[in-house]
């Protein structure tokens, strides 16, 4: 069983200004003021709702800064909405910025010890798997070096086979497919594809709109925060080129 | 709660092998590696002997079990509370990850640090087995109960710490200043009992962490069970971290993200 439901969900990160404030300032606002630090709020996320249950594959596409990476980590449950409910049910797991949360130190059999039992593997149950790791990751001999010898590719090709071996009811993935070198993205996809189709429930985000009309059946277009248009694959993205086109139709 | 803990436990692979990796890299192409932790306090006793017991008239063999009992203690209190306002940040990128119960990073923390505290512990152990004999069977076993509270101690002051430091960056710099104060207030590297005869006792007995050096001490320098006033004002601080860190972290788990 996987479900995710969102209910009028939105979400306003507080963000402060400026960095640093001197004591004088904090000791004169702290005494006339409630809040010594000023605070810009940025509303993310507005009023979404959504409901995504088992066997749904899910694109989510927009411009930069429209929330898709935010509406990814409220489904994920990273952050907690400001307003509204969420409410999922199934295991998740995620792919985000996909060299986040290495130990540079550690080599590459350790770091897939790492992240493997953070997603609540035990020893026993990735034994089979780290071989599985290994072998997709192609790395070979460098698995034995620290992290930090590693090339940007190297870290997500590990990252990318780690987060795809282990095989999780609800896959939530970040901009993945143009990991690593030109081999590797045709493997990472056949790899993908093999996960949307054993995943009961998958949301993707990705500006490689070819990927997503080939592989989401439904499709959310966010603007600023909000839902703009959900549907179809071909029909969503249709309004999204449009919308990306507008200011050059209006200069001519 | 019971569900928080079983979360816990269910990430006890992923905190364990941190804390190896944590050890680990400190010593990296150390020759010594945790020798340091344990030379240190061998080092600062056998200096701080070599002025303070002509000075205050004491015996060495009394005062150097004292005084690495009271290092020991003091370095893994210091220590834990430093690291723990790093804490959080030092998970960052596990925080922005996945949500997992956030009292695992302060764990990680103390763990380390009480490795190290462990070790220290067991050379004042054989220090004073070689100097003064072995002690009190039933005694020493009363350690087990005082450092599983001072591990508790370490966990929630790092946690607390931690949680601060999020919200608040100076507390790392205000923590190393308090700790300094604390370290002169606190009879560690000076006999209570001198305090005793200048009449300014009441320094030992309002200060709970002159209690967790009795703690230690009692048992490994006489050979006695601690007094049991010790062992509640120990029990007493440790509950109030314990709850006021489980306060924060019920009211921040899922906020303190947007801190960091």
């Amino acid at each position: 069983m996987a479900l995710i439901d969102l209910d009028k969900v939105g979400l306003t990160f507080r963000v402060r200004t400026y960095g640093r404030i001197t004591f004088k300032e904090y000791l004169v606002k702290g005494m006339f003021r409630r809040r010594a630090t000023q605070t810009m709020e940025v509303r993310a996320l507005d009023d979404i709702t959504l409901r995504l249950g088992e066997g749904d594959r899910i694109g989510i596409i927009g411009a930069n800064g429209a929330g898709k990476s935010t509406l990814l980590r409220v489904l994920a449950g990273v952050y907690q909405p400001t307003a509204g409910r969420r409410t999922v049910v199934g295991k998740i797991a995620s792919l985000f910025e996909i060299t986040l949360g290495f130990e540079m130190e550690a080599n590459g059999w350790e770091n897939i010890g790492f992240r493997g039992y953070f997603q609540g593997e035990t020893p026993r149950t990735l034994r089979d798997k780290v071989a599985q790791i290994a072998e997709f990751s192609e790395l070979g001999d460098f698995l034995n070096m620290p992290l930090r010898y590693y090339s940007a590719g190297m870290l997500v090709r590990l990252a990318f086979s780690i987060a795809t071996t282990i095989q999780p009811e609800i896959l939530i993935v970040d901009e993945v497919l143009s990991a690593g070198d030109l081999a590797f993205q045709c493997k990472a996809r056949a790899r993908i594809e093999q996960l949307f189709d054993h995943a009961r429930l998958v949301v993707m985000v990705s500006h490689d709109l070819q990927s997503i009309a080939s592989l989401c059946n439904r499709v959310i277009l966010l603007d600023h925060g909000r839902i703009r248009q959900i549907g179809p694959a071909a029909q969503v993205i249709a309004t999204y080129e449009q919308q990306a086109h507008a200011p050059e139709l209006k200069a001519a | 709660m019971v569900a928080y803990l079983a979360d816990i436990w269910r990430l006890r692979y992923f905190w364990s092998s941190l804390v190896r990796i944590d050890l680990r890299n400190r010593y990296r192409r150390s020759v010594l590696g945790i020798g340091w932790s344990l030379l240190h306090p061998i080092l600062m006793t056998a200096v701080l002997c070599a002025v303070f017991c002509p000075l205050f008239r004491i015996d060495y063999r009394q005062f150097a079990p004292y005084l690495l009992a009271g290092l020991a203690f003091w370095n893994f209190l210091v220590t834990t509370s430093t690291n723990g306002c790093h804490c959080f940040f030092q998970g960052e990128a596990y925080i922005r990850q996945q949500a997992a119960p956030l009292v695992i990073y302060p764990l990680r923390t103390v763990l380390g640090t009480a490795i190290h505290g462990l070790a220290a512990m067991s050379v004042v152990l054989i220090f004073t087995w070689c100097m003064n004999g072995f002690g009190n069977l039933p005694a020493l076993i009363s350690l087990v109960p005082s450092l599983t509270l001072i591990f508790l101690l370490g966990w929630s002051l790092a946690l607390c710490f931690g949680i601060t430091n999020v919200i608040f960056q100076d507390t790392q710099h205000l923590t190393e200043v308090l700790f300094q104060i604390l370290f002169y207030l606190t009879p560690v590297m000076y006999p209570s009992k001198l305090l005793a005869e200048r009449r300014m006792d009441w320094l030992v007995r309002y200060n709970p962490l002159a209690s967790f050096l009795e703690l230690v001490r009692v048992p490994i320098l006489e050979g006695q069970l601690p007094p049991w006033s010790a062992f509640a004002t120990a029990l007493g601080t440790v509950l109030v971290l314990m709850t006021a860190g489980a306060i924060a972290v019920s009211r921040l788990e899922r906020r303190l993200i947007f801190y960091l």
